[in-house]
């Protein structure tokens, strides 16, 4: 399935990370801005995308970066819902506030790395027993969400929900437990085929005396094995943070992370060849800055070609929460977060260590199906949604109530064509035979 | 990421498996050649109608740990009655299969079924050094991997994973129950959904017009992918809306739920989607169910009542429909109980346990020993095969799957097949 794109000529590798400079060959489009904010944020309003086709990319992607200063509060408020809805053990009231914040948030690619760095480390509620636990544990992909690796890695490799997820609660000096060391190598860092089984072992030892203890992570010295190791080749007493630097700079490491990266932002039809991914690892390589990577994929050549629009299949968590942004609404976040796991995409529940993997796994002829109900139900007046969000009154809003079907294909595909022909039918009906088109299924 | 579909089913499925198929496969196979011939442009042609039903696997979990030794009563041992002062089950009230056991009184659906051949039993079914917490035991059950306490994958959700996915099977597997979703079925790339009755299939039965692509236009590949799939899904739904409407089959089923959730399989297997394994579930959500530490007789009736009546209504159905011998039906339960009740007329977590089947195609009868009822583990009879040589019966034997990858090593099938 990766093979599809190959019988394009190879890209250009200088040239794809050049930023992009709209031509008259090559205009600043609707589906081009509409394309920046499927991948960079949850869709986008009307508003978000009239501005952006006003200000060009380079600026909205600097929008999207660095929002203007209002986030904070917003974060601040969050923050105490998500710490207040987090008591108890179950995680279902963090769940439906993480959807609120992803439907509400001021700071949308940030909230969209926090999602792809959810993945990334795929801890699972369900071996955590105190909801606070998840609650920090997303704060901190969050907080690290477009910074530095580095300080993201280490302190993930000390975070309670992850170490619990791993099977890495108490790893005593003489029996060393080797989830962390296993995932750090296979999953975080150099990946697959880059380390061997005694670099598990080795790296195991470093990441001795860490405990997990009633759910906070504890250091416990005398439990630690100080001895030398041998990890990827390199030789020294390493501490557990001196084993993540020793994964971290290994040469696979960028590659492998930019790699993700770029499944998750520009497409996952084609492997990108290493010479394309190349420039991208040796930005990251320089000092592991997540947000500076982002940028220049978000700024170029080759995210605003055709080997990236639409070669990607939304998530559970775009389709939904895309949907409901575009309408500038808000529905009832427990129910879609049930709802997402009957997609196949159970919010702190990943499936395994490796994530979600997503792609064309993602749609089969039970959860197409659903995918379907779900976003007319999000567009219904009645059922378990309740009619919060308004098609005929944001028609109406914008002046455009009278061209209520082009309009709402501008907003929801991006798509400018005007081929649409003036059905008869409310702009709630429109709505609903949009968002079943095989295209809105794609980002 | 495998790119060749013909690698990707060898790898799946292992060459020689290949050759044994006779699951939906002959759709997949079919599929792998054509698509080895016309690489890209196949790969997601929904299979025409050319399909027949193939086989299936029903699992039915039996949460709690169910008491084997009142349902499958070996009466004609004196250690039963000596230790099970107040819930042995009187002799007389038996569905006697030999001298020595005889099904449940309230059984007496299945143990005719029995005495016809289609309703099997395999005998003190356990693993080493079994554990009694219901979580480690049930989790061992469901991830066939009894040392490993942190995979996150069960035996069935690696098997979705191994013949499902965009180029294998679509829907490889389906769990219809309301309870929650159990770790057996989980999976790391495809999704093993949790339906309740056919309208939950597929989102609603209600049709969606799927706009056909403006001709002439170049399909993106990965466009035409999701259409394919709409088209699919389109087809589903109607085939779906017919049988939800046939409410022939409905007045055949008793009133419980495990009827119920059994008589939506039936129809899906009627149906022809060509969804090869599902599970369901006995006994409820958490703990409970079978887990009777007091007063445990009429808790016991009752479900062993419901199981017995709804697999027996679940036969007779797919018997009718001339489908029963494409099913192979499987109970288990996380343990056995001990053999001594223990003062509250109750019993304790133990060890082995009998595991029920029904299909068309079973030799029946009795497979394997009772256990004996005097040399006990920890007062509790002791295993002597491995659950998952019955898994690997399962997979092998039944679905054509090679299991060693699935289950993390060789296990030998049991002999319970008709050849």
């Amino acid at each position: 399935m990766n093979a599809e794109r190959n019988d394009r000529k190879p890209i250009d590798p200088t040239w794809a990370w050049e930023p992009f400079e709209p031509q008259a060959r090559h205009p600043w489009t609707l589906a081009l801005a509409g394309h920046l904010f499927r991948r960079a944020a949850f869709g986008a309003t009307w508003k978000e995308l009239e501005r952006a086709l006003d200000e060009g990319p380079l600026r909205s992607v600097d929008r999207l970066l660095r929002p203007e200063p209002d986030t904070e509060a917003f974060a601040e408020r969050f923050d105490d819902y998500e710490l207040a809805a987090s008591r108890g053990d179950s995680v279902d009231g963090l769940r439906s506030w993480w959807l609120r914040r992803m439907i509400e948030t001021p700071d949308p690619l940030r909230e969209k790395m926090t999602l792809f760095w959810h993945g990334h480390f795929s801890a699972d509620a369900s071996r955590c027993k105190e909801a606070r636990t998840m609650q920090r544990h997303v704060a901190l992909l969050r907080e690290h969400a477009l910074g530095s690796y580095r300080t993201l890695l280490e302190e993930a490799s000390r975070d309670p929900a992850l170490l619990l997820t791993l099977g890495h609660e108490r790893s005593r000096r003489a029996r060393p437990q080797d989830g962390f060391a296993r995932a750090l190598l296979d999953a975080f860092t150099v990946g697959p085929d880059h380390f061997a089984e005694s670099d598990v072992a080795e790296a195991a030892r470093a990441f001795t005396g860490y405990f997990v203890l009633r759910e906070r992570f504890r250091f416990v010295e005398r439990e630690h094995d100080g001895g030398e190791k041998r990890i990827l080749g390199k030789r020294g007493s390493f501490s557990g943070k001196e084993a993540v630097e020793v994964a971290l700079t290994h040469r696979a490491t960028p590659r492998n992370i930019a790699r993700k990266i770029y499944r998750y932002l520009v497409s996952e039809t084609a492997d990108p060849s290493d010479a394309l991914i190349a420039p991208l690892a040796d930005l990251f390589a320089k000092d592991h800055d997540v947000g500076a990577l982002v940028e220049r994929i978000l700024k170029s050549n080759l995210f605003f070609s055709e080997h990236a629009l639409r070669q990607r299949i939304k998530d559970p968590v775009e389709l939904a929460v895309g949907t409901v942004r575009a309408f500038e609404g808000t529905v009832a976040t427990k129910a879609l977060a049930r709802d997402l796991d009957r997609l196949g995409m159970s919010l702190l529940h990943p499936p395994t260590e490796k994530g979600w993997i997503g792609g064309r796994h993602w749609i089969d002829r039970v959860r197409l199906g659903r995918r379907h109900a779900l976003t007319v139900a999000l567009l219904s007046t009645g059922g378990r949604y309740g009619g919060k969000l308004d098609p005929e009154g944001l028609c109406a809003r914008n002046g455009r109530g009278d061209v209520a079907q082009v309009f709402l294909r501008s907003l929801l595909l991006h798509d400018d064509s005007g081929e649409a022909a003036a059905a008869a039918g409310s702009a709630r009906s429109a709505a609903h035979s949009l968002v079943i088109l095989s295209e809105y299924q794609l980002a | 990421m495998i790119e060749n579909r013909r690698e990707f089913l060898k790898a799946a499925l292992g060459a020689s498996a290949l050759l044994a198929l006779n699951v939906s496969p002959p759709l997949a196979l079919g599929k792998a050649s054509r698509c080895a011939r016309k690489a890209s442009r196949c790969a997601h042609k929904a299979p025409r109608r050319a399909r027949k039903v193939s086989r299936v696997l029903v699992v039915v979990q039996l949460s709690g740990g169910n008491d084997g030794l009142n349902t499958i009563v070996p009466h004609g041992d004196d250690a039963y009655g000596r230790n099970r002062s107040t819930i042995r089950l009187p002799e007389r009230k038996l569905h006697r299969i030999d001298d020595h056991l005889g099904f449940h009184p309230r059984m007496e659906a299945l143990s005719r079924l029995y005495r016809e051949g289609t309703v099997a039993i395999i005998q003190g079914v356990g693993y080493p050094d079994s554990s009694r917490d219901h979580g480690v035991s049930l989790r061992t059950w469901h991830t066939a991997a009894p040392a490993d306490r942190t995979g996150r994958t069960g035996w069935l959700g690696r098997v979705a994973d191994r013949i499902g996915g965009p180029s294998g099977i679509d829907v490889p597997a389906l769990f219809v129950s309301p309870s929650s979703r159990p770790l057996a079925v989980r999976s790391e790339r495809t999704h093993v959904a949790k339906i309740r009755s056919l309208d939950d299939v597929a989102g609603s039965l209600e049709s969606r017009a799927v706009p056909a692509a403006a001709p002439g236009t170049e399909i993106d590949p990965l466009l035409e992918f999701v259409r394919e799939k709409s088209a699919e899904t389109e087809t589903l739904r109607r085939t779906l809306r017919t049988i939800s409407d046939e409410q022939g089959s409905a007045s055949d089923y008793p009133g419980f739920r495990l009827a119920a959730d059994l008589r939506t399989v039936a129809q899906l297997i009627r149906a022809d989607l060509g969804i090869p394994i599902f599970f369901t579930e006995l006994g409820g959500d958490g703990f409970g169910g079978f887990d009777n530490h007091a007063n445990q007789i009429g808790n016991h009736c009752a479900l062993l009542h419901q199981l017995s009546e709804s697999v027996a209504a679940f036969v007779r159905d797919l018997a009718k429909a001339k489908l029963l011998d494409r099913v192979l039906l499987m109970t288990f339960s996380e343990f056995g109980r001990t053999l001594a009740e223990n003062g509250r007329r109750g019993t304790g977590h133990g060890e082995a346990a009998p595991v029920l089947l029904a299909g068309g195609r079973l030799r029946g009868g009795l497979t394997g020993k009772h256990p004996s009822l005097t040399d006990l583990e920890q007062g509790a009879p002791r295993f002597h095969t491995d659950f998952r040589r019955l898994y690997a019966t399962a997979l092998e034997e039944w679905l054509g799957f090679e299991s060693e990858a699935v289950l993390g090593g060789r296990f030998e099938p049991l002999k319970i097949l008709a050849t």
